[in-house]
Order: structure tokens, then sequence, then C-alpha cells
């Protein structure tokens, strides 16, 4: 891919399994989402059948291509520990490169959700003072996450500045 | 509701007697001028009522009917005032500051005194009638501990005493001896850096772009208005052409309305900005503003997160800037910066001499004049062809300075040491060109540092070397941390603990 979001070094990926749950949790929440947007169309232009078709047409070409770009986007998903930082690297359409300096993590969240949990996912996220940093990894098997986020700590301590 | 006179909790180190706490209220005129906004609107609800029933012909209600419930109403306010105001009590002294308050819900708030990030003496024009002052106490977190309303010397002597143990000596609450001048707030230690005269602040106004932007608007609406006027086809006005009179009639309407809308917004610019004084203190810097209202605003230079200067057009040729921060757990926002309350805006309009020399006392030993700045490449003009050429891009050992903008042209400033993580993001379009944006994610809310249009060849390199740059900066509050000029505002005794824990 492009060397810009992709410079040399030791890649970690996301485990194939995420695919499938990236494409499954995506699935779901577009179908819920164009079933009321299909459903108010019906409600609002009722005995004309074109708008609820139009706008289930339309649910059902999104979804798809909402479902096949989920796992692209998985398989985009890169990071890579180096020695004085975090690299997190991602995105389709418009890509990131994250970096966060491991000396201004405050901590270290991993969470998961009910889609996730089926396939024992869990996902890491970094906490830094800004809101902004939203340096996330998604969907890594739980062990290797909790192993992740004591490695973290572990080194965020080991470099933070004395105070 | 608890005692009091409760004694003392578990007393301090020093086995002094346990002195009798001594609870305070705020003044007994708190809940008039808290009220009377109440009552003005509920008079005005009231007024408009019954306007309009007269209009519609419709029957008035028995007038006894609403004197007695506009009676009950004020009533009830000014006794829910007054029981909040008997209920409302606060302790500060050598040991704790504490407020206690509620009704219904008892609610007792105890702050540590080195969490206190700033104090801020509001004086709204009822309260300032009385002599009265409203303190707010921000502590980083979303809500602001308020205290209203205390006498204003009271209120400047709690702020100086609080704002010292802040800082982490220990201090005694003073008698505000030094004469309050009434217009400005100005104490003994105080030296001003930058005063704005009335002038200053008009012309500012009038050269802004929100002004600029106002006036056309105006006078687009009247011009629209008649043209349309004019040309309107002679069906709508009963087979008649609409006559000179006519449009000028429809103007002249449009015209009071505009002339009454800058009046406005040169007079809120006027009261809001009034007598601006920025001043420094042992404490750190103050902002002092209004001429009905009058704000007093604490800077504390260490939760500075970012700065952003920006100029208008016809700035441009002036050569001034408006400053405004981001400050670490205040929500500030600029709201034309009229409202009594606090603002993100440190300096309203000023040169690029007093501009450096204000930067100079938040972050030393910086001066962001001197950092070089790259251009975008030519090729992104074709992304940015507005702002291309303006975009600019430089660092040096403290600080990150970008370029941007058009009409409103800004300068952002992050220092290092406030750098929470650094983005590449690469759109499409920059993909196709070669360019890419970096993002400087800093723990503020207001200002989303970046720069755009680099080159993307190098824009990898850029980002490792300002992410080591942050990390060899320790992520505090003075920007000492790589052989800067320590801070020279900071005196008394050393104060080891300062080190700001929310970063």
């Amino acid at each position: 891919m492009d060397d810009l979001f992709r410079p040399e070094g030791d890649w970690s990926r996301l485990p194939d399994v995420a695919v499938l749950a990236h494409r499954i949790s995506s699935l779901v929440s577009n179908i819920v989402a164009w079933a009321v947007i299909t459903g108010a169309a019906w409600l609002f232009t009722n005995p004309e059948p074109r708008p609820t078709l139009v706008a289930a047409a339309a649910g059902v070409a999104w979804t798809a291509w909402r479902v096949i770009r989920a796992g692209r986007w998985v398989r985009s998903f890169r990071y890579t520990e180096r020695e004085h930082d975090l690299l997190i690297s991602h995105g389709l359409w418009v890509r990131k490169l994250i970096a966060v300096p491991y000396g201004r993590m405050l901590s270290v969240e991993v969470t998961t959700g009910p889609v996730s949990r089926l396939w024992g996912l869990a996902s890491v996220h970094l906490v830094t003072a800004s809101s902004e940093s939203n340096a996330e990894i998604p969907s890594l098997p739980a062990e290797d996450a909790a192993v992740l986020r004591d490695r973290l700590i572990a080194t965020g301590e080991a470099q933070a500045l004395p105070l | 509701m608890p005692p009091d006179d409760a004694p003392a909790v578990a007393g301090d180190a020093v086995a002094s007697p346990a002195p009798e706490k001594r609870t305070e209220r705020p003044h007994p005129l708190t809940p008039l001028i808290r009220g009377w906004v109440v009552l003005l609107a509920i008079g005005v609800g009231l007024g408009r009522e019954l306007l309009g029933n007269l209009t519609e012909d419709r029957p008035l209600p028995p007038i006894t009917f609403l004197i007695v419930g506009f009676v009950l109403v004020a009533v009830a306010a000014v006794v829910i005032g007054f029981v909040s105001w008997l209920t409302t009590r606060f302790v500060i002294d050598a040991d704790e500051l504490r407020i206690e308050s509620g009704i219904l819900l008892r609610r007792s708030q105890r702050v540590a005194f080195d969490k206190v990030a700033s104090i801020d003496v509001l004086q709204p024009l009822a309260a300032r009638i009385f002599g009265l002052a409203e303190l707010e106490i921000d502590i980083g977190s979303s809500a602001r501990t308020k205290l209203r309303y205390l006498t204003r010397s009271r209120a400047y002597a709690l702020r100086d005493y609080l704002l010292s143990r802040a800082h982490g000596h220990r201090a005694e609450i003073g008698e505000v001896t030094t004469e309050l001048i009434e217009l400005s707030d100005l104490q003994e230690p105080d030296q001003v850096l930058l005063r704005l005269s009335p002038q200053r602040i008009v012309t500012g106004a009038l050269t802004s772009n929100e002004f600029v932007v106002l006036l056309l608007t105006i006078l687009l609406t009247i011009a629209a208005v008649a043209a349309g006027v004019a040309w309107l086809p002679p069906e709508a006005t009963g087979g008649r052409r609409t006559g000179f009179l006519g449009i000028s009639v429809a103007v002249l309407a449009l015209a009071v309305s505009g002339v009454s809308g800058i009046v406005g917004f040169v007079a809120r610019r006027i009261t809001g900005q009034f007598n601006f004084t920025l001043s420094r203190r042992p404490s750190g810097l103050r902002i002092s503003r209004g001429l009905t209202s009058l704000t007093s605003q604490s800077v504390p230079p260490r939760r500075i997160q970012a700065v952003e200067l920006s100029q208008s057009v016809l700035w441009r040729r002036l050569g001034w800037f408006r400053v405004e921060i981001d400050v670490l757990g205040q929500h500030l926002h600029n709201e034309n910066d009229t409202r009594a309350s606090t603002s993100s805006v440190l300096l309203p309009v000023a040169g690029l001499d007093e501009v450096r020399a204000v930067l100079a006392q938040l972050w030393p030993g910086v001066d962001f004049t001197t950092i070089a700045l790259r251009p975008a490449p030519f090729r992104a003009r074709w992304l940015h062809p507005v702002t291309g050429p303006f975009l600019g891009f430089g660092h040096d050992d403290a600080i990150v300075v970008s370029r941007h903008g058009w009409l409103q042209r800004r300068w952002q400033l992050v220092p290092h040491a406030r750098v929470q993580s650094v983005r590449v993001s690469q759109g499409p379009v920059s993909r196709l060109l070669g360019l890419a944006d970096l993002h400087f994610d800093s723990a503020g809310s207001r200002l989303k540092v970046r720069a755009m249009g680099l080159d993307a060849g190098h824009v990898r390199e850029r980002q490792a070397e300002l992410i080591e740059l942050a990390q060899a900066h320790r992520p505090d509050l003075t920007l000492d941390g790589v052989g800067a000029v320590p801070r020279p505002v900071d005196e008394g005794p050393a104060t080891t603990g300062d080190d700001d824990p929310s970063l």
C-alpha cells in the first residue's frame, strides 16, 4: 500500500475474526438504521409505493457497501509499538497515522461489547489528556488486549519523565 | 442540615486549640438581586399577554386576579430566594474551602486549595449597583463553583487569599485595603501590561470581519428589497406601479433596523471591552473589562494549551491581532466577548509588539515571530486555492506554529509540552497531489491546531521529529523543560508541589 502510512517496521494487524465481527456489527447497525428510514418513508407516503421501495433499495445497497468496506477497513488497520511511541494507521479514503508518545499516556482501557464478545474480542483504548487523540485498537483477542494493556502501561511508566 | 458551628474536623497538623469554625453567608441582598430578574421576566410576560388581549379585543381578566397572581409569584420568588440564601453557607479559612447550599437537596462541596485553577470576580450590573460581586472558582471540572453575592472588597480579599493558597503559599485573608478603583479594580501589586483605549476598541470593532459582514448583509438586503419592490408585478399592488415613495418607505424601514443592529454591535463591544486591562500579578495574569458589568478574570498561564492569533482583512493594514487562548478544563467561548463572564479572548485587539510582550509573559523565552515558516508546496493550491499562498508551518524547540486562513488569517501556536499526540491524515485528493495534513492534539477543547498541505514525502519525518520534541518536554506547566528561561512570574517560597496533577 502507501509508503506514507506503512513505514517500515514490525506492524501488527487485527486478527481475521475481527473482519467477521466488524462486518456483522456494521450489518446490524445499518439494517436497524435503514429499517427506521424505510418505515418512516412508508408511513409518510403510504399509498404511493415508490419512495418506500427507493429507500429500501438504497438501504440494501448502502448496507452491502458498508459491510464490504468494514472488512477492508479492518484489513487496513495496523499498529506498531516503537521505542518511544505507539503508531496506529488506518483508513481507506482518509488515511490516518496517529503517533502517541508513551509519556503522554494517562491510562489504557480495555473494553468489549456484546457483538465482539461472541468472538472473544476486546478493544484497547489509549487515553491521553486530549479528547482528539482517539488512539484505539479495536478487536484484539481479549488475552492479547490485556497483555498489550499491561505492556503499554509498563512502558509508559518506565518512560514517564520524573515529575 | 448540619449545625452551623460544626467543630473543625480533625485539627490541622499544628496543634493549636481548634478554633470555632466561622461560617459565612452571602450578602443579605443576594435574594433581591437574584430575584429581580425573575420579577422582571414575569412583568414583561404579563404585559405582553395583556397587550395581546387588548389588540385582539378579548375581555381582560379581572384586574384583582392579575394583581393577586403577580404578588403571589413575587412573594414566592422572594421566599425561595431568601430560603436559598439562608441555607447557603461557606467556610474559607486556613484549613478548608467548603460551600454548603441547597434547600431540599443539601450539598456540601469541599475544594482542595491546590486544585483551584483560577478565580474570577464578576460584577453584573444589578450586583454592581449595590457594590456586590460574584466569586467564580474554576477547579478544572466543567461545573464552576459560584459564590454569590459578596461585598466587593470581601470577594477580592477571598480571591487573593485563594489564589495564593493555590500557589502553595500560606497566607492570611487580608482586608483589601487598597482603594479599589471603581472602574477597573486594579490593585497595588498589579503591573499593567496593556490597556485598551476606547478609540482602539471602537476602531477594532469597526474594522473587524464581523462588522464588515454585518454591513454587507444589511446593504445587500436593502438593495434586494428595493429591487424587489421596484419590479413588483402590478397585480401584487392592485394595478398601480409602486412609486418612488413605496421604495423609499421599504428602504427606510430596513435601514432603521440595520442601523440599530450596527449600533447594537458596536455598543456591545464597547460595554463588554471597556477599559480592557491586562495586568500581571505575582499569581499570574489578569484581565479586567466592562462598562456596565465588570469582569475580572485570572488567566492561569500553566493551563493554557494553545494560543491562536487572528487577523481580519482590515486589520492586516493596521497590523492588529486578536489573541484567543484555550485553557484546560474551561469551556470558554468568545460570544463576542461581551457577557459578564469569562471569555477565551486574551487580547481583543493589539499590535504585534504588544502580542509578543504578552506571549513572552505566558511563555518566557518563546518568540513565534523568529520561527521560520515553510510555505506549502505550490501544488497545494489545487486543494487550497485561496489559502494556499498563506499556508505555513514551522517549529522551534519550544512551540509549533501553523498559519492558515483567508479572510480571517490565523496563527496557531502550541507548545511541544502540551502536545498529546500527533496525527497525519490524508484524504483522496491529497493523496493524488502527494500532500498530507498534520494535527496536533492538545488537552484543550476549542482550538484544533493543524497544519495543512504539507509535502507527503517529508511529513513522516516531521511527525517523528515533533513526537520526539513532545516526548522530551515534560507534560508539565512551565515551558522550561528544555533549557528555556525560568519563569520570572512566580515568586515567594519555593513551590515544590506546583506541578498541576491534571496534566
